[in-house]
């Protein structure tokens, strides 16, 4: 094991990766900031006299992922992919707790652009919240989990966030899509190991009458790639599958509502669904 | 605020954390959504709601921005149960603080049509005669319609 920020003379430099090859890599880091259970609630709120904090912090930590290079001397500067910073506010403990992904394809690994960027979003909510609270303390930044690269998967074991589940713990089956009792179609909910796949779930109505909640789509075999050539694709290995171009079936691309037309990325997620009906 | 929980609310008790401390509320609205023991089929016995975690908290959030968008509003307070539920049972809460009561009434309203057609929440009915999925119904679009030309 060795430093590999320092030469052979224990000076600084920087790695050059132009010899390793290009994978798709993603990082997750998280952070939490503790308040008083009285500025949770104007946060919540949005009652704090800098208006809307989460979307702030949100912008901050996405910004600050960009800029990680200006900051920490020895990165390299990346074209990130895609970064997404989400908060989690527990009112059991008054605390916020963040948590950024970040992903390229490239040669070098994201945790500290993950790292940056929940830094900085702590750091923003401080800004935001500390006319009401000088006491609000921000702590356990950490990484939560890294795929892709030469040294592999790593996934932190313990101390992940409690409260609302994250897009990686639904991934790891932490949390079930069916909540409380249910009388029929239990579900289970697939890993994500596969990282050149498509993840397709199906939910309520439609995995019933599929009997299939989820399954991993080869990115290779989408003959186009957005949700059109995703149908595609399924209808080819399942003809069960005939049934997503009914159209009353809606699809959502990592959560939000997309059309046949919306792009697709390895490692997306897409939901199939009939119409909602909550309320 | 935005909840998505299995367990009962207390209407109360979010009506009173609204007004908490603050004098510059003129109007609170509350809406809450029961379970009727007949919809699609009678006698419907119990109800199994499923929902989207992540994808759900989301759009309840984008909604929730957009009424604090369209009117002046003071707080929000928004509620979904999950999971089983029984006739009698609360199901749903929007609740709406605004300093004039027209902005929590239509904000409240607004809250309600964009839900019921925007966020991803599923019900089925278990009745005495079987199970099945709840139907779209063409009124919650038509609602949901009012509020695109304003």
């Amino acid at each position: 094991m060795s430093l590999t920020h320092l030469n052979s003379r224990g000076e600084a430099h920087m790695v050059d990766v132009g010899d390793k090859t290009e994978t798709r890599r993603e990082a997750v880091a998280g952070g939490r900031i503790h308040m008083r259970p009285q500025t949770l609630a104007l946060l919540a709120e949005g009652g704090l006299p800098k208006g809307d904090v989460l979307a702030t912090a949100r912008i901050a930590g996405i910004q600050a992922a960009k800029r990680t290079p200006e900051l920490i001397p020895l990165c390299h500067a990346l074209a990130l992919s895609k970064v997404s910073v989400d908060f989690t506010l527990n009112e059991a403990d008054a605390s916020v707790d963040v948590t950024a992904t970040c992903r390229l394809t490239g040669r070098t690994g994201v945790e500290m652009e993950a790292l940056t960027a929940v830094s900085v979003a702590c750091l923003t909510l401080y800004d935001m919240c500390k006319a009401v609270d000088k006491d609000m303390e921000i702590g356990a930044i950490r990484l939560l989990s890294k795929t892709g690269g030469k040294s592999g998967e790593y996934r932190r074991e313990h101390g992940d966030h409690d409260g609302l589940p994250s897009a990686s713990d639904q991934a790891q089956g932490v949390a079930p899509i069916v909540t409380g009792k249910c009388f029929e179609g239990h579900i289970g909910v697939a890993l994500r190991h596969e990282q050149s796949c498509i993840h397709v779930k199906c939910l309520a109505e439609l995995r019933e009458r599929l009997g299939i909640s989820d399954i991993d789509i080869p990115y290779d075999s989408l003959p186009a790639p957005n949700v059109a050539g995703l149908k595609s694709a399924l209808e080819e290995q399942d003809p069960r599958f005939a049934l997503l171009g009914e159209q009353r079936i809606l699809c959502a691309v990592n959560q939000v509502m997309s059309t046949e037309e919306t792009p697709l990325t390895e490692g997306d997620e897409v939901a199939f669904f009939p119409p909602v009906t909550g309320g | 605020m935005i909840r998505v929980q299995t367990q009962p609310f207390d209407v109360a008790v979010e009506h009173q954390a609204l007004l908490d401390r603050r004098t510059d509320i003129g109007a609170v609205v509350c809406f809450t959504g029961m379970v009727r023991d007949f919809n699609e089929r009678p006698e419907v016995l119990a109800l199994s709601l499923e929902h989207y975690p992540g994808m759900t908290e989301r759009s309840l959030a984008a909604i929730v921005d957009e009424a604090e968008q369209r009117w002046a509003l003071q707080g929000v307070r928004l509620i979904h149960r999950v999971g089983h539920l029984e006739p009698g049972d609360p199901i749903v809460l929007v609740a709406v603080a605004s300093a004039h009561r027209r902005d929590a009434f239509e904000a409240c309203d607004f809250i309600m049509d964009y839900l019921k057609t925007r966020a991803p929440f599923w019900k089925k009915e278990h009745t005495a005669s079987g199970h099945y999925w709840v139907g779209e119904r063409d009124s919650d679009k038509h609602d949901a319609k009012r509020w695109e030309t304003s």
